[in-house]
């Protein structure tokens, strides 16, 4: 897992011009919802090359990925699940 | 009854070569990330929930944030280097890029702390009591920054064993672990920044 100080070197570089494009979509003329798409998705990307290549996340074993990995969606079954909790809070 | 038994790992180990130390490592990554995720999903909950929200950069400067996150980023490149060096036996390299890391992690906790300073002593005061939205910022925010902290004071034991020349090109488990808890903290400043401060 020594990589080279050149892939260290691009994963800094991207990272760099994704956070610059972030900012930059909250200048954009668009849709909020493709503003929230286009920020989760950059966002989502820049915390895949941290774990991949600076946590050197890819030489770890399947289970391991396996164990990191599966929060995640069950992260985002809860808030979409909250989502829909919401319209409700005023019943009661 | 015997003593000092040794317990061989078996052959088909479901984690590899990974130490102990680095499994409790990545077992605390995984435990302080949902902890992480009931912050940020709390604070959407409320969000959507709430029927007035600032509107993006109207409160909370997002160029200084901006390269608050570049700054980060740059530490995570050193930490890596650190690590990277003494892979190759390189004492001095993992010295050099300990301090630039830990010196960016202060740097960072410098401008967090002007930002609160700022908006504490501005008019009108934007604190934890003022909305719902600063109540989640602050929370949010401050609890990263308790991480960045705890960073920063890990990296300085480690740098000091690395003085003491602790670490070499066979033995260097212990500045991959302080790696992985400081690339944790980059990586949950992104999921940070996007949420609290860009959405």
């Amino acid at each position: 897992m020594n990589d080279p100080k050149s892939i260290y070197v691009k994963n800094a570089f991207y990272l760099a011009v994704l956070t610059i494009l972030e900012v930059g979509v909250t200048y954009l003329s668009i849709s909020q919802t493709g503003q929230i798409v286009l920020l989760l998705a950059f966002a989502s990307t820049k915390m895949m090359l941290v774990a991949w290549i600076y946590m050197h996340l890819r030489y770890e074993t399947k289970i391991l990925k396996r164990i990191l990995f599966i929060p995640i969606p069950a992260g985002i079954l809860y808030t979409i699940a909250l989502m829909y909790d919401i319209p409700f809070r005023w019943v009661i | 009854m015997t003593t000092n038994q040794t317990f061989a790992l078996p052959a088909n180990d479901p984690f590899g070569k990974a130490t102990n130390g680095k499994l409790g490592m990545w077992l605390l990554i995984i435990v302080d990330g949902l902890s992480f995720a009931g912050l940020l999903i709390a604070g959407v909950a409320l969000r959507v929930s709430s029927e007035t929200w600032p509107a993006v950069g109207e409160i909370l400067n997002i160029p200084l944030t901006a390269f608050n996150t570049f700054l980060l980023i740059c530490t995570s490149f050193t930490m890596v280097m650190a690590l990277n060096s003494i892979q190759k036996g390189d004492q001095t390299g993992l010295k050099r890029f300990l301090i630039l890391t830990m010196s960016g992690g202060l740097v960072f906790l410098g401008i967090q702390v002007y930002e609160y300073t700022h908006f504490i002593t501005n008019d009108p005061v934007f604190i934890p009591s003022t909305s719902i939205y600063a109540g989640i910022f602050y929370v949010t925010t401050c609890f990263h920054g308790l991480h960045v902290l705890s960073g920063v004071i890990y990296i300085a034991c480690i740098l000091r064993m690395a003085g003491l020349g602790a670490y070499s090109a066979n033995n260097w488990d212990h500045v991959e672990i302080l790696g992985l808890f400081w690339h944790f903290v980059d990586l949950v400043w992104i999921l940070v920044f996007t949420v609290i401060y860009l959405i």
